[in-house]
């Protein structure tokens, strides 16, 4: 087995992921990225509509409003003093990524331009017409390449992350399957960043790429770390019908009305004041019970764009506009957009301090694998790709100071090796059994059935069952492709595996979570926020070959829990 | 709906190529890369192809139907199906195969390292403040800003298939992002590499990159870009930079292009005299006209007052380019007489017009 050595090794590489590197290497560490995408390729790029910072460029704005609408936001899971971090180090981080080149829309004196995004209480929301996490990924890109051309930093494209290796309570590595050559190769590192993104992909209606399967959340419970708050997934109110890839929020932002089937702006019956632009888990619910009522058109509603007139939506929204022709054929210029609520963030994740550092010694997470958590129990839009720069570079920073004060890499014995090969050999080797797309489509189409928007107890009971059949059927699972050559049989297979242990996780935090908040939402037996009891994180644990769930207290600073409506 | 597609295959172990015909059963609104998950999972899962957000933004999906550069996610198989047409789905070109549809980004990275893709000067210390650019300045580089890095450009790039060692035009388009930008501090020291040896002048303007792009980059303007803003920054010594250069003064003289001039303008006075042979030949045969006298065009005042203008209007770098680019754009949607002007937003056919609950709805129903 082919094996390489470095200070920080950093796992994934969108945005937090680059951002870790970056800052790793500039701490004057020796870096490794490992990634089983070419980074520009990962799924922050897809993010559309910007970025939270308190520029105040456009309206009088502050840190403190900032967080305070996150914290609201969040139905007040979230962790404020980590809120509080990520409010005040936002604009700071916002003109580094200016500084480096990062190509944003201006305002008419040539400042960075904002422009509104749901239940934030100023324009706060920087960005790039609406390819934001397209400028973001790239710019970060050319910053890594900058590094490899002078410094220490090696970028393993299409090496696919597998398992997190332990040794004497440290975390020291990770084994990766080789997706160009084929094999395994051990990569070890007196610090390990886990920056592999979300698992959009566990249920079938989603805005997130192929690579979105909760690779590296699943890698860490394996591992025996806790996983935070893993009920909350957010559903985004505006995913395309069919094809279910995002249209940004900015479209509302920008000014869009949501139509029902008779054209009526329905949101003024769910939230009278802040229309369109509530919070992304009031907006869906709202849909899902218009679409439930029967006033939706083919179970979506509308998208009206057609007011803003054709400049505003060339300048502004041109790739929302491309989309929307490609994938349904419609003109916003002179149609409403078909859209509906599509599995888009999930909130939980791996549980970190604010530093990114995890209860594994040596082991950090950051972005949407992490939870830190700056989201609690519904993410503000614009709120995870500034996650991703600041806590990147926060979990950047702590791995590269705790590598550097070490006696140098870690030594790593056979046996996790040696296991690994055993597992690949037998999932390999199996001749006979099904193949997984179907248990993969199962489990996408029953998730969104039963662990939706709205969430029933006698729903969730049956998805639990569920699960525990496609499990079953997956230790029988055959992989057609033997070869060694970019095989994706093998790599798809394995992240169901992932998928199949986080829906078991997700589906048992939500049944024992008895309230409505945020994203969880339980209209027939719990339509309410209950703090007495459940003004806590979730977590979650893998023990004797299953989730074991207990409970964390919320980090609270400056606010106390109100009644929370838009 | 039935879809067939032919795909050539290609066993990196044995080294063999092999072209397979697959039918399934499609949804009517999937994308070849659709089919291809289709045939992965149902028929053979050995097929490798790249992919991830399917929704043209990763450019992981870059590859070839019918001998084009497309990406799989971007492309709807409704039409091909009902035409009874059979795809012939293959890997890019320009770019050695490793499996199937998958080629080795390598070589492609490797170019766009080439032009130091990142801004210039340095490590920038975070400050207090954004520097301060007006969009018309960020709307230069707005097109090169789109490339997704995809590799179709490069798939299609004829003089990179004649030159292996060309920039060619992702990498170029790449550079053209910098020199356009405000913020960058190294332009003349960019469009001085640029102009060596398989850079921009290596170009052969044939155009398949700007047609090919599937985000509207237009490689080749903007490598047209570059060239514009070397000239003007008097970097000419490049044999594509004299012979463009001829062409301008050849008509602001004499209004028309003086070929027999061309080659010593282009080529020097030595190397061409090599070819003296071959143009007496040509004269010979009526193949050119007589280069004494000059032959002057009728308005050739028209020429000249034109590149006045340009140089007095100080367009003659790539902002003349942009302006034209931006000119295009609004004749296409903004100019007041597009089919959006005339339609208006609820024009007829369209949904209806909003309305708040307690309003009345424009097609009279009123809220339910």
């Amino acid at each position: 087995m082919e094996t390489a050595a470095h200070d920080v090794v950093v796992v994934g590489a969108g945005c937090a992921g680059m951002r870790a590197a970056i800052e790793a290497v500039d701490a004057g560490a020796d870096v490794g990225v490992v990634s089983k995408l070419h980074p520009t390729r990962s799924h922050s790029g897809a993010a559309e509509g910007g970025i939270n910072a308190a520029l105040g460029n456009a309206a009088d704005d502050s840190p403190e409003t900032h967080a305070f609408d996150t914290v609201k936001g969040s139905d007040y899971l979230g962790d404020q003093d980590a809120i509080e971090i990520l409010a005040n180090e936002a604009p700071g981080d916002i003109y580094q990524l200016e500084h480096w080149g990062c190509v944003f829309s201006r305002d008419e004196e040539g400042r960075l331009a904002q422009r509104p995004f749901g239940a934030a209480g100023s324009p706060r929301t920087v960005f790039s017409a609406d390819i934001t996490g397209h400028v973001l990924i790239h710019v970060l890109y050319e910053q890594l390449m900058k590094r490899q051309a002078s410094g220490p930093l090696t970028v393993y494209e299409e090496l696919f992350g597998w398992q997190l290796v332990e040794e004497d309570g440290r975390c020291v590595g990770v084994i990766a399957w080789d997706l160009v050559k084929g094999g395994l190769r051990l990569v070890t590192g007196s610090s390990i960043v886990l920056a592999t993104g979300g698992m959009g992909r566990i249920y079938r209606a989603t805005t997130n790429a192929y690579a979105c399967n909760g690779d590296g959340m699943a890698m860490a419970l394996r591992a025996g770390l806790p996983l935070k708050d893993m009920e909350f997934m957010q559903f985004h109110p505006t995913t395309l019908y069919p094809s279910g890839v995002l249209i940004t929020e900015g479209c509302r932002g920008e000014g869009g009305f949501l139509l029902n089937a008779t054209g009526e702006r329905f949101m003024a019956h769910y939230a009278p004041n802040a229309m369109e632009l509530a919070s992304r888990d009031v907006v869906s619910r709202s849909e899902t019970t218009e679409i439930e009522a029967g006033r939706g058109v083919s179970g979506s509603v509308l998208l009206d764009l057609r007011h803003l007139g054709p400049e505003r939506i060339l300048t502004r929204l041109p790739g929302s506009r491309e989309l929307a022709m490609t994938f349904a054929g419609v003109d916003p210029i002179f149609d409403p957009i078909p859209v509906r609520p599509g599995a888009h963030y999930h909130m939980g994740g791996v549980a970190t301090g604010n530093w990114g550092e995890t209860e594994l010694p040596g082991l950090y997470a950051a972005g949407e694998v992490a939870c830190v958590s700056v989201h609690g129990a519904n993410r503000l839009g614009g709120n995870s790709l500034m996650e991703t720069i600041t806590f990147g570079r926060r979990a950047g920073r702590a791995a590269a100071k705790a590598a550097l004060a070490r006696a140098g890499p870690p030594s790593v014995s056979d046996a996790p090796l040696a296991d690994a090969e055993r597992e690949l050999g037998a999932l390999l080797g199996r001749k006979d059994g099904e193949r997984p797309w179907k248990i993969r489509d199962e489990l996408g189409s029953s998730m969104l059935e039963n662990f939706g928007v709205f969430r029933y107890p006698e729903r969730m009971e049956r998805q639990l069952e569920l699960i525990q059949g496609l499990r079953e059927r997956y230790e029988h699972v055959v992989v057609e492709d033997k070869g060694e050559v970019f095989n994706t049989d093998l790599t798809q297979a394995i992240e169901l595996g992932y998928m199949l242990d986080l829906a078991w996780v997700m589906v048992q935090a939500g049944l024992a979570r008895e309230e409505s908040r945020g994203a969880h939402s339980r209209p027939s037996d719990f339509p309410e926020r209950d703090d007495e009891r459940f003004l806590k994180h979730s977590v979650s644990r893998w023990r004797d070959g299953g989730p074991e769930l207990s409970s964390e207290e919320v980090r609270m600073t400056k606010w106390q829990p109100e009644v929370r409506s838009y | 709906m039935q879809v067939a597609l032919k795909i050539w295959r290609f066993d990196a172990e044995k080294g063999e190529r092999a072209l397979r015909e697959y039918e399934i059963d499609a949804p009517e609104e999937a994308t070849l890369l659709d089919c291809l998950d289709i045939v992965k999972d149902r028929l053979d899962g050995t097929l490798a192809y790249r992919k991830s957000c399917r929704m043209m933004i990763c450019g992981s999906c870059g590859m070839r139907m019918d001998g084009a550069a497309v990406l799989a996610c971007q492309v709807r198989m409704h039409d091909v199906a009902q035409a009874g047409h059979v795809p012939v789905i293959s890997a890019m070109g320009n770019l050695p195969i490793v499996k199937d549809l998958v080629v080795d980004m390598a070589p492609f990275w490797g170019k766009i390292r080439a032009v130091t893709p990142w801004l210039e000067p340095g490590f920038s210390d975070p400050g207090e403040q954004e520097h301060v650019v007006s969009q018309p300045q960020m709307n230069a580089i707005h097109k090169e800003s789109l490339c997704i890095m995809c590799g179709c450009c490069v798939s299609e790039c004829n003089s990179m298939e004649a030159d292996p060692d060309f920039l060619g035009p992702a990498a170029l388009a790449k550079g053209m992002r910098f020199v356009g930008d405000a913020r960058d501090q190294a332009t003349v020291e960019r469009l001085q590499a640029y102009s060596e040896p398989h850079g921009i002048w290596d170009c052969t303007r044939c155009y398949f990159c700007n047609e090919r792009c599937p985000k509207g980059v237009d490689p080749r303007d903007a490598i047209a870009k570059l060239g514009a803003e070397a000239m003007k920054e008097g970097i000419d010594s490049d044999m594509g930079a004299k012979h463009a250069k001829w062409f301008v003064t050849s008509a602001k003289t004499t209004g028309w292009l003086r070929e027999t001039e061309l080659v010593p303008k282009t080529q020097g006075i030595v190397k061409s005299l090599k070819e003296v042979k071959f143009a007496m030949g040509l004269l010979r045969h009526g193949k050119v006209p007589p280069p004494f006298p000059p032959h002057v065009a009728e308005h050739v005042g028209e020429a000249r007052a034109l590149y006045d203008l340009v140089q007095h209007e100080g367009e003659d770098g790539y902002d003349g380019i942009v302006q034209l680019e931006h000119a295009l754009g609004r004749l296409e949607h903004e100019d007041g007489h597009g089919e959006a002007a005339e339609r208006g937003p609820y024009g007829e056919g369209s949904f209806p017009k909003p309305y708040l609950p307690g309003e009345e709805s424009s097609d009279g129903g009123g809220s339910e």
